[in-house]
């Protein structure tokens, strides 16, 4: 009997073109919109672009062999290259800078001057670099004169591998990964297309209940226990889900590029959870929510687009906000924990915040799962 | 006894739907539930299938309780809803066979079931058309070949013919009649007197939840005043010319509706000469005119001074 009923209900929800594009195609072009939105943000644009700043090439550049080396240092090509210098006399440099084709001066002397137009981040960037310089070079010369036999083992250190100066902290990317926020509204898209599943578990709702269709009150009449109609359809609506995410997945990952990591075992039990997660929601709006179907379905709409909002879907900084403000809303939204859990898998090398995130969304969704069947198994009606 | 109803009472906050109503259905019988719209057909209905709680009496098919959880008597109930109840995604076939398979497991019976059902609704043609590609009887049809795929001992079906073309009617009911001939019991709704007085060989006339009366066709209609009917077909009849017929000799009542006069005459004689006499006089040109036999509609009329479709 599970097999007949659940093998139907299959054609029955696949066949079903209007939900079939609200769970799966709208996805896809939103995430095919998000793609060619800002898909390329952090390939091109985001580099950092070396500061282009005139130094006045006058006699005390000349004589300030420090200054040299560190804007020598500072402008090869490599990992360091941050500055194009200009080299130009003083009115030369003015003009430059006038014309917005510097973003500041150099002018060297006692001290080292730094002359901007205008506040900004690439002259904040000249300013701490300059100030860099004048600390160090203070340093070095305080201790030439209080200790002037270190000279040799000074020498020694700035000549050797590592400078004068050693990283005490390595800046490396979990998992072995480039960390990219973009990824968020990826993740926020998938959440939603688990969340839409909810479609599939509001229609199921609607054909079981003899006071909300025809069909539900024939198969209410029907000798077969509800609850076995009850699973059945349940089963059928997370396999379509589940096969619908995978598709999705398919295409944000190969088509679009979107990474998701190489724990494709852990993305899969996500996917699987964010279906359940959605069809349980889906049940829990058609079964608790009183009213025209119309008005579930706006219900189910309308909250799916505020989790997926809160999860980051339109505004990337509002899952962050959410997180500091109310963190509480985090962990009861099921479209943040989906999201999150896509996110860990991809930036951490541990596995606790994402198994905290699908513990978070099985319980979740055993409390839909509960309190609809608690409803959905009622035999006998008030009114019809 | 294969439907015993007693006292059943059904409120609806304020509302009695079902007002102390008794009813039994015996085996091979077509009973006829009449009545006009919100008198508590469909609300009986549901009480029988154990769809609705009802708020006190007792319900009884198949001589055991009805309840929810009472599969063995399901097993052997069909439902025609008022409103089809199909999927819009399955074919004709996968539909019928959907329905089946709620009722029988074994496949091979099933298939031979399915290939009953659609050629019994002559839905052959049909079988691998989507309901939104049938028509309103088609689709009728495929709401009946549901319902009695299972070849159920017990058939109820709830007004199946609202909307329906009068040829897919007249195909439904004979299919019907078909069904009870080989055994089948039927308990019918309607509001369409035709189709009862076409169909039932027991009509309970109802209204506001209450059983008004019950009987055959023929007991039902000896309930009327036994006088005689004639229906003149009139293009035009002014309000006052009616009022002059409501007092000729024996008139009980008249009415003027969709151009056609009816008047009740109580008995006496040279009735239809005197209203035809005054129609002369007074000019009015007329078609046809017939006499009419009582129908299920003057029994209701007398019953209840209201007319079944008002």
């Amino acid at each position: 009997m599970f097999g007949h009923v659940f093998s139907y209900r299959l054609k029955c929800l696949v066949r079903d073109r209007d939900l079939v594009f609200w769970t799966l195609i709208f996805s896809i072009l939103l995430g095919t919109m998000f793609h060619v939105a800002f898909g390329h943000l952090t390939t091109e644009s985001e580099k950092f672009q070396p500061i282009e700043v005139a130094v006045v090439d006058n006699e005390d550049y000349r004589n300030d062999p420090s200054l040299q080396a560190i804007l020598e240092e500072l402008s090869s090509a490599g990992q360091n290259h941050m500055l194009d210098p200009v080299y130009a006399d003083e009115k030369g440099a003015e003009e430059l800078l006038n014309e917005g084709a510097v973003s500041g001066i150099i002018t060297a002397g006692e001290p080292v001057r730094l002359t901007v137009k205008e506040p900004g981040i690439y002259q904040s960037i000249l300013k701490m670099i300059l100030d860099e310089h004048l600390q160090t070079t203070k340093t070095v010369a305080n201790i030439i004169s209080r200790n002037p036999q270190v000279v040799s083992d000074l020498i020694e250190g700035m000549q050797s591998e590592n400078g004068y100066r050693r990283d005490y902290t390595e800046q490396i990317s979990f998992s072995g990964v480039v960390p990219n926020i973009n990824l968020v509204y990826f993740y926020a898209l998938l959440a939603m297309a688990c969340m839409h599943s909810g479609f599939w578990g509001l229609r199921n709702a609607i054909d079981i209940q003899a006071d909300l269709s025809d069909l539900g009150a024939r198969r209410s009449v029907a000798p077969t226990h509800k609850m076995v109609v009850v699973l059945a359809d349940s089963a059928a609506a997370l396999v379509i889900s589940f096969f619908e995410i995978l598709i999705l997945l398919a295409y944000l990952s190969l088509a679009l590029g979107v990474k998701f990591g190489s724990q494709i075992g852990y993305v899969m039990l996500t996917c699987l959870a964010g279906c359940i997660a959605g069809v349980s929601y889906g049940s829990f709006i058609g079964t608790l929510v009183r009213g025209h179907e119309g008005v579930k379905t706006g219900i189910l709409i309308g909250s799916t687009m505020a989790m997926s909002f809160l999860a980051g879907l339109m505004w990337v900084d509002m899952k962050y906000i959410v997180s500091v403000k109310v963190p509480f809303l985090s962990y009861i939204n099921p479209a943040a924990l989906i999201a999150d859990a896509f996110y860990s898998l991809y930036v951490f090398d541990t596995h606790r915040r994402f198994f905290i995130n699908i513990g978070m969304l099985c319980l979740i969704s055993a409390v839909f799962c509960v309190a609809s069947f608690a409803i959905l198994r009622r035999d006998e009606y008030a009114s019809i | 006894m294969i439907i015993e109803i007693q006292s059943l009472v059904k409120r609806y906050g304020n509302l009695v739907a079902l007002d102390h109503f008794n009813l039994e259905v015996s085996e091979g019988e077509i009973v006829g539930l009449l009545g006009p719209n919100g008198s508590g057909k469909t609300t009986l209905i549901n009480c029988v299938l154990s769809l609705l709680k009802y708020d006190k009496g007792t319900i009884r098919v198949f001589g055991k309780e009805m309840r929810p959880d009472a599969y063995d008597i399901k097993q052997r109930i069909g439902i025609v809803m008022q409103n089809v109840a199909v999927f819009k995604e399955l074919r004709v076939d996968e539909n019928v066979d959907y329905f089946c398979g709620l009722y029988v497991k074994d496949a091979a019976a099933r298939r031979q079931l399915v290939d009953e059902a659609i050629d019994f609704v002559e839905l052959d043609a049909f079988r691998k058309f989507y309901p939104r590609k049938l028509s309103g009887g088609l689709l009728r049809r495929l709401n009946i070949a549901c319902g009695i795929v299972h070849k159920p001992e017990l058939l109820i079906l709830d007004e199946p013919t609202v909307g329906v073309d009068p040829q897919s009617r007249n195909s439904i009911l004979e299919g019907i009649r078909e069904l009870n001939r080989q055994g089948t019991t039927v308990l019918y709704t309607s509001h369409y007197m035709e189709e009862v007085e076409q169909l039932c060989n027991r009509v309970v006339i109802m209204d506001q939840g209450k059983p008004l009366a019950t009987g055959t066709i023929e007991e039902l209609k000896a309930m009327v005043n036994s006088g005689e009917t004639v229906v003149v077909e009139i293009y035009k009849l002014e309000s006052e010319d009616l009022d002059r017929i409501q007092q000729l000799p024996n008139v009980s009542r008249a009415y003027y509706e969709d151009d056609h006069l009816t008047v009740y005459f109580d008995g006496g004689l040279h009735n239809l000469l005197n209203l035809l006499d005054y129609l002369k006089s007074r000019e009015i040109s007329f078609n046809r005119v017939f006499s009419q036999q009582p129908t299920l509609n003057d029994v209701f009329l007398e019953i209840t001074g209201k007319q079944l479709r008002e």
